[in-house]
Formats: C-alpha cells, sequence, structure tokens
C-alpha cells in the first residue's frame, strides 16, 4: 500500500482528514511534529530556522546547511516508520521528500475559508481582522518554507495526485474517497519503488552520520549512492577527510561500499548509454583530470518528446538497479529500465581514474531530468551526450540540441554537447588563429604605447592634453577594455593549450 | 628620478617597469584569491614607486576597467549578476565617484611638497593615505576577526550574519526585492551604500573591496551574488571613474599596461588557490595582507605631513621611512602571494601522488576497514 502523504495549512482540517485516512486504512500516523522533534533531537533547531527564513534578509549557506540535515532527518524518520507498515504522513509537501519513490499517494487539502476564519478566531481567541491577517501571514511563511526546503511552489497542483477541496465535502467522505483512491493499483509499491526507498534512506543516514560527527560536521561533502554503493564527494582542501568519512559511516545498515572521491569540482555527464572505451569517455576524463573534477554520469532515458512526462514501466528485475543521486537532492522516478553493464563498467572505470561522482538514472520528460539534477551539488559544466537512440539521426541532433538549451536555461552551469566537447579540451584552429591575431595586435598596442611614450603622455597630462582633454578620456574608454578583452583572450588560449584552464 | 609632464607620470625605466609587472602580479594572485579587487596593494604600491597617489589610483581604475567587463560578463553568464541591486547601487556610485574625483584633482591641483614621492601632491597623498588607512583597517580587522573567532561547530564557516540581521530589522521603509540575491533591503541603505563604494572607489579604488563584504556582511546577500553584482555595477561605475580621472589628466596608461600583464596571469593562479587552501585560512591571509599594506601606509603618513610643515623631524628620516613603507608592502604582496603560490604547488604536487579515489571495502565489526 502506498505512502500517503497530506499536505494542508494549519486549521484548514487537513491534519484532521490525514487522521481520520489512518484510522480508516489502520495505518500508522506520522505528522511533522514528530519529524520537527527528531531534528531538534539530532541537533537542528528547525524553529530558529524557520523564524530565521522569515526574519532574515537571505539565505545564508549555514542555513542551506541546516536545510540538508532537516531533510536527511525528515527522509529518514518517514522511510524508517514507512518500512515498519503502511502510513500517512501530514505535513507541507512532505512528499518532495521522497520524489523517487513511486508508491507514493500525494494529496493537497483546500480549507474551506470561512470556517478556518473561525476556527483561528475561537482557538487563538483572536478578532476577525487579526486571524485574517494571521492566516494571510501563516501561509506566506509556509509558503516560503517549503520554496527554501524544497524548491517548489507548494500551490502548484501539478505535483499532487489529488486535491481536495473541503468547501462542500465532509472529512468524513473525503477519507472514505481517499481510502479507495489508496488501494488503487497506481499507488501500489513495486520492488523498484520499495528499493529507491531504501536508497533514499541510506543516503539520509550517511548525511545524518556526517552531520552528527564533529570530524565531518562543518565539511561540505556530497553523497550519491548507487545499490548500496556510497559515494562521498569532498573538496581538495578537506584531503584530511578521505580516512575519517569510513570511520564515521562505518556501521551504515545496507551499506555496502563506500568510496570517497576528492574533486575541486563536478561535471554532470548525462547519455543514454555509457561506454568506459568510447571517446566521449576519453574527452570528459581528460576535462575532469584538469579541471580536478570529479564525474557523475546520469543514465537519462527520455520518456516522452518536447517535455512530456511518459510515466515508465519498472521491470521488478530493475528493482537493485535503480539509484539515484544525493540526499539534498529529491530525485524523481529513477528506475529507467535495466542498468546495462556498461553503466557499471564507465562507473568503475571512473572509480579507478579517482574521478567517480557517482551514478544514477532516470527516465521520463524534460523536466524530470532537470529535476534529478541536484540542486546543492556546485557543477562547473553539463555534458550532454548521446540521447534519443531509438530516433532517426536528424531527429536526435534536433531533440538533443532542443534539450540541451532547455537544460541551459534551468541548470547553472554551462550545458555543453558532447559534439562541442573537444572544443572545450583542445585549442582549435579557428581558436589558434583568433589567439594568435590577439597576440598580435597586444604587441602592436604595447609597441605603440612604451616607444611613443611621449606623445601618449602629451595626450594623457600634457600639451595636447590642455588643448583636447577629453581625446584622454576617449583613449582610456577605448584601450583599457581592448587590451583586456585581446590580452584575456590570449591568456585563456595559452592556458588551454597548456592543458592548464 | 625625472617626472614627466609637470610632475604627474614617472619616467619608466626596465626596473621600475617589471616592479610594477609584479605588482600586477601579486595583486592579482591576491585578488583571484581573495575574491576581491587588489588595489588596496597596488594603489599604495604605485605611490611608493613614486607615482603620485591621484595618478595611481586613476591609472588603476582605468586597469580594472576591462577586468571588470569581462569579470562582470562571466558572472552575468553564471546566474550570479542581481541587475536590480547593482543598477541601484550604481546611480548614488557614479554620484560617489563623481565626488571623489573632484575632491582627489583639487587637492592635486593644491599642490604641497617639494617633489618627493607623489611629486608636489602632498596633501592629495596624504589624503588618500588617510582614508585608506581608514576603511581597510575597518575592513581587515573586521575580516581577521570573523577568520579567527571560534566558532560553534553547529554554524558552519559561513561569514557572520550579525549586522545583517541588524540591518534588516531596521525599519527604513521603502524596502526592495531582490531576486537574483533573494533579499529585502531597505531602498535607502542600498543607495547610502552605492554612494559609499563609489566615492571609495573615485578617493583609492578599493570601492569593490568594501562593496562586496559590505553586501555580505550588511545586507546577507550571498558571496557569489554579491561579485557578480559588484562586478556589474564597477563595470560603468570603474568606467566612468577612469573616464574622469583621464579627463582631469590624471590616468598614465602605460602603467594600466603593465600592471594589466602581471594581474591577469596572476588572478587565474590566486582563483585556483581557493579551490585548495581552506576558506578560513584565504580570510586569514587575505585579512593579514590588508593589515600590513594599512601599516605600510600608516608609515609612510609622516613623510607627507612633513613636505606640508605640519610634522617636523630630521629629512634624513624621510629616506627610512619610505623604504620601510615599500618594505612591509612589498613583504606583504609578496609573502601573500607567496604563500598563495606554495599552496598551488603543494596541491598540485599531492594531486600528482595521490591516488584520488580511496575505494573502501566495508568495515569489518571490530571497525577495522579491510
Amino acid at each position: 500500500m502506498p505512502i500517503v502523504f497530506v499536505s494542508g495549512v494549519p486549521f484548514g482540517g487537513g491534519e484532521r482528514l490525514a487522521k481520520e485516512l489512518a484510522r480508516k486504512l489502520g495505518y500508522a500516523f506520522l505528522d511533522r511534529e514528530e519529524v520537527v522533534a527528531r531534528a531538534n533531537e539530532s541537533g537542528i533547531p528547525v524553529g530558529k530556522l524557520e523564524v530565521a527564513l522569515v526574519k532574515k534578509p537571505a539565505v545564508q549557506e549555514r542555513m542551506v546547511r541546516l536545510r540538508d540535515r532537516y531533510l536527511a532527518v525528515a527522509t529518514a524518520t518517514i522511510c524508517e516508520k514507512a518500512a515498519a507498515g503502511n502510513l500517512v504522513y501530514y505535513g507541507r509537501a512532505g512528499h518532495h521528500l521522497l520524489p523517487g519513490v513511486g508508491h507514493v499517494l500525494r494529496v493537497r487539502v483546500v480549507p474551506e475559508p470561512a470556517r478556518r476564519l473561525e476556527t483561528v478566531m475561537e482557538r487563538l481567541r483572536l478578532p476577525r481582522e487579526k486571524a485574517e491577517k494571521f492566516i494571510r501571514d501563516v501561509d506566506e511563511d509556509i509558503r516560503a518554507w517549503v520554496r527554501f526546503v524544497h524548491d517548489v511552489d507548494m500551490e502548484d497542483l501539478q505535483k499532487y495526485d489529488l486535491v481536495v477541496n473541503l468547501e462542500k465535502l465532509s472529512l468524513e467522505n473525503a477519507a472514505a474517497a481517499l481510502c479507495t483512491i489508496a488501494e488503487l493499483p497506481d499507488f501500489r509499491p513495486t520492488p523498484a519503488s520499495q528499493a529507491a526507498m531504501q536508497e533514499r534512506l541510506l543516503r539520509a543516514r550517511a548525511r545524518i552520520k556526517l552531520a552528527l560527527d564533529e570530524r565531518t560536521a562543518d565539511a561540505d561533502l556530497t553523497v550519491r549512492s548507487n545499490e548500496g554503493v556510497l559515494t562521498i564527494t569532498y573538496v581538495p582542501r578537506q584531503a584530511q577527510l578521505a580516512p575519517v568519512i569510513p570511520e564515521v559511516l562505518g556501521d551504515l545498515p545496507g551499506c555496502r561500499e563506500i568510496r570517497c572521491t576528492m574533486a575541486s569540482t563536478n561535471i554532470l555527464w548525462i547519455q543514454e548509454a555509457f561506454r568506459p572505451d568510447s571517446g566521449t569517455y576519453r574527452e570528459v576524463n581528460e576535462l575532469a583530470r584538469r579541471w580536478g573534477a570529479a564525474v557523475e554520469l546520469l543514465q537519462y532515458r527520455a520518456g516522452g518528446e518536447g517535455g512530456e512526462v511518459v510515466p515508465v514501466e519498472v521491470a521488478p528485475a530493475a528493482a537493485l538497479k535503480a539509484g539515484t543521486g544525493g540526499v539534498e537532492d529529491d530525485l524523481p522516478e529513477t528506475a529507467a529500465g535495466t542498468a546495462d553493464r556498461s553503466f557499471e563498467q564507465t562507473l568503475e572505470a571512473l572509480v579507478q581514474e579517482g574521478r567517480s561522482g557517482g551514478g544514477h538514472m532516470v527516465a521520463g520528460g524534460r523536466e524530470r531530468l532537470v529535476g534529478a539534477i541536484s540542486r546543492s551539488v556546485p557543477y562547473s559544466l553539463v555534458v550532454v551526450g548521446d540521447l534519443f537512440l531509438d530516433k532517426s539521426p536528424a531527429a536526435r541532433t534536433r531533440m538533443t540540441r532542443e534539450l540541451a538549451m532547455f537544460l541551459a536555461d534551468h541548470v547553472k552551469a554551462p550545458v555543453l554537447s558532447t559534439a562541442d566537447l573537444p572544443s572545450k579540451l583542445h585549442l582549435g584552429k579557428g581558436e589558434a588563429l583568433k589567439a594568435a591575431a590577439a597576440g598580435i595586435l597586444v604587441v602592436l598596442i604595447y609597441g605603440a604605447i612604451f616607444f611613443r611614450q611621449e606623445g601618449l603622455l602629451s595626450v594623457l597630462g600634457g600639451e595636447a592634453h590642455k588643448a583636447a582633454p577629453w581625446l584622454a578620456s576617449l583613449l582610456v574608454a577605448l584601450l583599457a577594455p581592448v587590451v583586456s578583452l585581446l590580452y584575456g583572450n590570449l591568456l585563456a588560449s595559452a592556458m588551454k593549450w597548456l592543458k592548464m584552464d | 628620478m625625472p617626472m614627466l609632464f609637470g610632475d604627474l607620470f614617472i619616467h619608466l625605466t626596465w626596473a621600475n617597469a617589471l616592479a610594477l609587472v609584479l605588482l600586477g602580479l601579486v595583486g592579482g594572485v591576491i585578488s583571484g584569491f581573495a575574491g576581491s579587487g587588489a588595489a588596496f596593494i597596488m594603489t599604495p604600491g604605485m605611490m611608493n614607486l613614486r607615482v603620485p597617489g591621484v595618478v595611481a589610483v586613476g591609472s588603476n581604475m582605468a586597469h580594472r576597467f576591462g577586468n571588470n567587463m569581462m569579470g562582470a560578463k562571466r558572472h552575468a553568464g553564471l546566474g550570479n549578476v542581481d541587475k536590480r541591486l547593482s543598477i541601484l547601487l550604481l546611480v548614488t556610485a557614479l554620484i560617489g565617484v563623481q565626488i571623489a574625483v573632484w575632491i582627489n584633482s583639487a587637492l592635486f591641483k593644491m599642490g604641497g611638497g617639494e617633489g618627493h614621492e607623489g611629486g608636489g601632491g602632498a596633501m592629495s597623498n596624504l589624503y588618500i593615505s588617510l582614508i585608506f588607512i581608514g576603511v581597510l583597517t575597518f575592513v581587515g580587522a573586521f575580516m581577521l576577526r570573523d577568520a579567527v573567532r571560534p566558532r560553534d561547530s553547529k554554524e558552519g564557516s559561513g561569514p557572520s550574519m550579525k549586522l545583517a540581521n541588524m540591518l534588516s530589522r531596521l525599519p527604513l521603509p521603502p524596502t526592495i526585492h531582490f531576486p537574483v540575491a533573494d533579499v529585502r533591503i531597505s531602498l535607502w541603505l542600498v543607495l547610502l551604500l552605492g554612494l559609499v563604494v563609489g566615492f571609495l572607489d573615485g578617493t583609492v579604488a578599493i570601492g569593490g573591496f568594501l562593496g562586496v563584504p559590505a553586501m555580505i556582511y550588511l545586507f546577507g546577500v550571498p558571496t557569489t551574488v554579491a561579485t557578480g553584482s559588484e562586478l556589474f555595477m564597477a563595470m560603468f561605475g570603474g568606467a566612468w571613474g577612469a573616464i574622469s580621472y583621464a579627463y582631469q589628466g590624471f590616468v598614465d596608461l602605460r602603467l594600466s599596461c603593465l600592471l594589466l600583464l602581471g594581474s591577469l596571469m596572476g588572478v587565474y593562479i590566486g582563483a585556483y588557490g581557493t579551490k585548495v587552501v581552506k576558506e578560513v585560512l584565504v580570510r586569514l591571509v587575505a585579512s593579514s595582507i590588508i593589515l600590513l599594506c594599512v601599516v605600510s601606509r600608516a608609515v609612510a603618513v609622516p613623510v607627507y605631513l612633513r613636505q606640508l610643515h605640519l610634522l617636523h623631524f630630521s629629512e634624513g628620516w624621510e629616506p627610512w621611512l619610505k623604504g620601510a613603507s615599500t618594505a612591509i608592502l612589498f613583504a606583504a604582496g609578496v609573502g601573500g602571494a607567496g604563500l598563495v603560490l606554495f599552496y598551488v604547488v603543494k596541491a598540485t604536487l599531492e594531486r600528482r601522488k595521490v591516488h584520488a579515489t580511496l575505494l573502501v571495502r566495508k568495515p569489518a565489526a571490530d571497525g577495522r576497514v579491510s
């Protein structure tokens, strides 16, 4: 049976509906208060975090770190409780904690406004105006919280399976209707969705352990897992953590293996089929070597053209092959079919090179792909490889280009297709010619400046300047950016040629 | 050493040309490393090479003009520029720059001194040095305190947000929401910061150096957005300053070009350094260099005071004071840049040695890693 996530607002009847539903179904009930209590026990001041979010002028790095920890605690609490049996959870868009898990029923409760206002006035003993203001403020705070925690708009109804409007429907009848829907086969767990939940639990537990240990509490780590293999990436300045991380995560249940990768940055490589002996692998690997980057593989199988989200049937055999990204990123449905051997070989090759940033899979439309890309991992580059392999070459080229453009609009990193990758790696003929031309111009400009000093200085501050001071302004306005641009391009090309970019 | 065109421009020799390239390199390394402009070392550095203060400021602004443009373009591509914030800051920054250019030019034309360091512009040099000392003492001490203070491990290692929280509670309507930075700030505070940044940029070319930390510490703007937005603003503010100084005849393009030769290369090295050095150490090194630059300038102040007949001591002390000022400044710059280079080389060598991925099997029950 599914995990039912009921999302609502205070005094809106959502909590009572969730409890009634749990009673009718005979499921365990969990609410946000319990999750917050556990987070507080783990040293995350959720109340302070909420207040800070409302009062403080900006989302700070510290708050983001606390948010990630809170997400890990919330994910672990829900997964542990759901693993023990069926579950109804009441909170604020909590289903975003388990987006890769299929057996989830997402319900949004819309309250009856007049009744809600009366409830607030009665329970909080507030006059009408203050009660109205209270409702407006609390709704805005909750929206801000959901935006901060899940990066989604809580009011976006596309993110729910069902919206229950309590304006006409009674709580009892609404609960009865939900009971029927919860039992539909669409929401039943599959081996794949259960495996995805286990992966989420593993990553959440790993994140919590790393956060609670004083040796790793302040480190900037990314956590990935795939089939029980945890990949932890740390930055070079935290190189001393390499032996510490396995110690911290030593007794983690469900963990088969721990891989620690040192990386200055991350390259995300999206492709449908990976091969360690391909030219693209060599190029991505070369770029990663130069940049000191970890390469993260994302096997993407498009489920629909033009961004249509097409559900993918997950074969039971694929269950154990499913894998997702880090804890802090909420990945959508992950099982994209069987993880082919070449994917594993590519991942293994990266591990041997010391550049593995983990790997995972996703199937569906473009929105799903964007959702699968972690927003807390600082990618330096996204490489879009061969995709849409079942299409004709012309359609494949067009669709890959469109996808790359879509990604460029939605991901905070440069997006390159594999066709453009060589230009990032090697100094091409055109670029070399441009660099040579820039070099010649730089030499000419510097020559003119230093072999005609008297004339130049006269324009800048001498007799000529007295006659026409604007000429000095014009000279500076033209020459300063031009020299910077030419010399900057020349240096960039030289660094690339020396493979030091 | 003879000066050209009424004590405005220095006579360029191979030695001082090389010194300027090195100054640019050191400044570039520190700039790339600390993530801020390096006028705090370049401006006094040029003054130590006998460039009049006002020409040092003008030439430095011209040198940064192109750099800011390229930096702003790169940051804009990464979505780090809050244009609304930049434009509002720019409105008053341009006014600040113009006020600074006017004051600096007027003080330089007032003269003072007898053609020693900085030519006859002892009054202008003193003014620039005092502003420099005042502002950078505050900034350097604040950064140093923030870098060395003990932290609650739960807080993480990000910058202190106490001031930002305090300012956000001030009732100063209208407040404006800045979408990229995701902050809500009083319009008056933004305009005031723009004015101060513009004034400092025009006076000592260190506006960006104050603007970026001010946005982070006072407004709570994320670090990358603060840098990108400041660069975007500085692109226009700096251009306006450089053009204004050029109109007044205080830009020596030879110096700008020589600085550029070293600084662009230095930025690459410095930026790489941030990847291999701990953030706390970055702040510690940057603040130490700033404070040493302050000491260097403070040592030179008595020279200007004597040239203006405001302080009396034996003329024989002057070369010693100027020498000490130069030595401290270059020690700070070369030491800081050397430290960054040391870490860069060390990290590169380590990277070659270390097989970066540790493949660790699940530990045994007794906790030992198999």
